[in-house]
């Protein structure tokens, strides 16, 4: 057994510095539980706040202090985030609350290549998530646990050096000079250790075993049996749902679209850590913005925002999410100011991710077009980029429909046989306009732009749609116009049957143009 | 993948056709591309002690030279245009201005040879804001897919005031994305009136990232205001099937005669005769250029 102990000291600042905006983070922040202050960032510390002090002398110190409320709610949610992030090396994760994360890796060694190899591929999938780490491993879960806590803490400076106790003997070495108060479940007890006069574990060790559980309770000399492993300590593995769904609370009401991406980047690295541990890409995912309800100004807002994120092609990369995100983001206007963001997503696509290119290919080109037309649907709508399809139709004006491009561009060597045979084709003029322009006439000549047209070709009939009511039956000719251009125009055939006919729909029209 | 006319491929565009002397005989009209040659060049240059000027470096050109192109050209298909334009091709990685007085003066055929050799490599061909529907049958007879093209639209986005203040900030945005990404083979964008010289400056810095050709299509009335493209061609109809085509700005001395090419066919012959008698001119006033199907 081999277990890494993943510890976050900093993780309840992090989790809230996460939702601030940059130019707010790199100013004093400091979290609040019980009035007192828990945690205080670099630049509020270097102005003497410690945690332990009260709110009035923090604010006495600095001014300017930004302050947030300390929530074991957002600290437990991204914990689990690194926990589902670290699925992705073993099967065996398990949390160890506050703050520290626990891997089981002996079977994952030799699939890594390595303790070497696994630390840094580790570090490379936790960095997404912002977290500092203290990473130690030691043959009990416990004993990676405590050591991680207390190796980060005797060096804050090399927070992420780690520290490996390799086999049982040097692990009970390693902590029986650990300091007791990290085995104390509270600063009482603590502090009661700390009145009788012990300092490390070897020395707690040392005591009556009767006379510490009936001081301290039964569970503290649990503990020490396990993290010396002297008793077993089976661990419950987290699991992955097969829904992501994540909540954030933001910290200011986001009265912009910008605000919300904040956070929104948050719950997308938190998404991405889940699909990864999966070895799944993300097809679609959804961000809903839960508003304030009781606004004065808009009392019919709705209650959420929803957006759908669709992906032509599904995609494990966080800038290009990111960057989808903010282009459609960037066209919503928010009806009232969110407070709350929700991430979810079902659909994923499972398998090896496509591999790598090192230069630029056929396929890295298509991936990057396709990238491309993602981007601009998510600004622009998914109705404002389109493609050409051909309908065998005669009527002209049906016989090409724009739709909306949905799903990634068909390569262009698979449609390529359907390109039909130029040669035997009647000619066609390029550009169609939405609507055939009525030309008045003179002399039996229709007249384009004050001028007479001259017909030059024709006709040829078109007489289609009798079976959806949309009856054309028109006589086609190419002519040319005074400039020199030619154009595309047609004139109505008379219909004997039906006499009456509409009198906006007699005579010549103008229907494309050949460009 | 199909083989290529070896007019297409970029590598026959030979860097010693920066010399004046170097464009008559590559050209395949040489009647016309004589008279191309003397108006480019109207005398000699002069001789300079050492390496002459024009080799030190493939970006510099004389005065009286046509430049030739660092960034591979796109063949036209018309031989007399090829021979006129520096680097003998449509230029990538630059920007092509198009101004016409309306849409449909045969601005499709003249491209159609380049832009479907694009697609026969298998690259993407993005329309932006086309003026009107397009007709896949009349692309199809000029040897383009219709159904490979992705067609953008931004203007329909914008309503009421923003319409107006932001002159399809849309469509310039997502021409910019295009051109950017490199991923492209051919742009082809129809921008709005009026639009302003830094916008355009703006679109050519983004050109450079993109390898294949980039036409800009503007009314006609833009040629009276600077532009940053470096290449920007004015085209007329003339007549039944043929385009007069005047070169406005390139890299290298102005065109003062303009072209008349003889477009791919839309009429039969007896039915162009027929145009041209109407319009009371001559059956061949200029020498018609290779025509392609």
């Amino acid at each position: 057994m081999l277990w890494l102990g993943l510890h976050l000291p900093l993780l309840s600042l992090e989790a809230f510095e996460a939702l601030l905006a940059p130019e707010q983070r790199s100013g004093p922040v400091a979290l609040l539980q019980d009035h007192r202050i828990s945690a205080a960032n670099a630049a509020a510390a270097q102005c003497g706040i410690k945690p332990g002090c009260k709110r009035a002398t923090a604010l006495a110190l600095v001014p300017q202090l930004l302050f947030g409320q300390a929530d074991a709610g957002r600290d437990a949610q991204a914990l689990l985030a690194v926990a589902r992030a670290a699925l992705a090396f073993t099967p065996t994760v398990s949390l160890q609350p506050p703050s520290t994360v626990l891997l089981e890796v002996q079977a994952s060694l030799r699939c890594f290549g390595g303790p070497a190899a696994l630390l840094q591929r580790l570090r490379e999938r936790l960095a997404p998530l912002g977290h500092a780490l203290q990473i130690a491993s030691a043959p009990t879960a416990l004993g990676a646990a405590l050591l991680a806590r207390w190796q980060g803490n005797a060096s804050v400076a090399g927070s992420g050096s780690a520290s490996h106790g390799g086999s049982l003997a040097a692990l009970q070495a390693a902590l029986d000079v650990a300091p007791v108060w990290m085995l104390c479940a509270d600063p009482e007890q603590a502090q009661a250790m700390h009145g009788m006069g012990l300092r490390t574990l070897a020395q707690l060790r040392q005591l009556p075993r009767s006379g510490l559980a009936r001081r301290f309770g039964a569970g503290l000399l649990a503990d020490l049996d396990r993290a010396y492993g002297s008793r077993p300590d089976p661990r419950a593995s987290i699991t992955l749902p097969p829904v992501f769904d994540s909540r954030l609370e933001l910290f200011a009401h986001a009265e912009t679209t910008e605000q919300v991406l904040q956070g929104a980047h948050v719950l997308l690295a938190r998404l991405l850590a889940w699909a990864q541990a999966q070895h799944a890409r993300v097809a679609a995912f959804t961000l809903v913005m839960l508003h304030e309800t009781r606004l004065r100004g808009a009392p019919q807002a709705p209650a959420c925002t929803e957006l759908e994120i669709a992906l032509a092609e599904p995609s494990g990369d966080a800038a290009h999410l990111q960057l989808l995100l903010r282009e459609r983001l960037a066209n919503v206007s928010l009806a009232a100011p969110a407070l709350e963001l929700r991430l979810r997503c079902r659909h994923l696509r499972h398998g090896a991710p496509p591999t790598g290119e090192l230069f630029p290919t056929r396929a890295s080109e298509h991936e990057g077009l396709t990238r491309l037309i993602e981007r601009l649907r998510a600004r622009l709508g998914d109705s404002q980029v389109q493609r050409v399809m051909a309908v065998p139709d005669h009527r002209p004006e049906r016989a090409s429909v724009l739709q909306p491009l949905q799903a990634a561009l068909p390569r262009a060597e698979a449609a390529r046989q359907q390109l039909p045979d130029a040669q035997g084709l009647a000619k066609r003029p390029v550009w169609l306009l939405p609507q055939p322009l009525a030309l008045p006439e003179r002399h039996w000549q229709p007249l384009f732009e004050g001028r007479p047209l001259q017909l030059l070709s024709g006709p040829e009939r078109i007489e289609a749609g009798w079976w959806d009511g949309e009856l054309a039956a028109r006589d086609y000719f190419i002519a040319q116009a005074a400039d020199g251009a030619l154009v595309w125009v047609y004139r109505v055939r008379l219909s004997l049957s039906a006499p009456a006919q509409d009198p906006a729909n007699v005579g010549w029209f103008l229907q494309g143009r050949f460009g | 993948m199909d083989v290529l006319p070896s007019a297409v491929l970029p590598s026959a565009v030979s860097p010693s056709a920066v010399s004046p002397s170097a464009i008559g005989p590559s050209a395949v009209a040489p009647a016309a591309v004589a008279a191309a040659a003397q108006a480019a060049c109207a005398a000699p240059p002069p001789r300079l002690a050492g390496p002459a000027l024009e080799n030190l470096h493939p970006a510099l050109w004389r005065a009286n030279q046509v430049g030739g192109a660092r960034d591979p050209c796109f063949a036209t298909g018309f031989g007399m245009l090829d021979a006129t334009l520096p680097g003998g091709g449509w230029p990538g990685r630059a920007l092509t201005e198009l101004l016409l007085p309306h849409p449909g003066v045969g601005e499709l055929r003249l491209l159609a040879p380049a832009l479907a050799a694009l697609m026969r490599e298998g690259q993407a061909l993005i329309w932006f804001d086309p003026p009107a529907s397009l007709c896949s049958w009349a692309l199809a007879a000029l040897g383009l897919d219709a159904q490979q093209f992705v067609i953008v639209r931004g203007r329909d986005g914008l309503r009421g005031r923003a319409r107006e203040l932001l002159p399809a900030a849309d469509t310039l945005w997502a021409l910019e994305q295009a051109l950017k990404s490199g991923h492209v083979g051919a742009v082809l964008a129809w921008l709005p009136q009026r639009l302003r010289a830094d916008a355009l400056r703006r679109l050519q810095l983004a050109a450079q990232a993109h390898p294949g050709p980039a036409f800009l299509f503007r009314e006609a009335e833009a040629r009276v205001r600077p532009s940053a493209a470096p290449l920007r061609l004015l085209l007329q109809p003339a007549g039944a099937d043929r385009l007069l085509l005047r070169v406005l700005k390139r890299r290298g001395p102005p065109l003062l005669q303009p072209l008349c090419l003889a477009l791919p066919p839309v009429l039969s012959n007896a039915a162009r005769t027929r145009a041209r008698q109407a319009a009371g001119q001559a059956p061949a006033v200029h020498a018609p250029g290779p025509v392609l199907g």
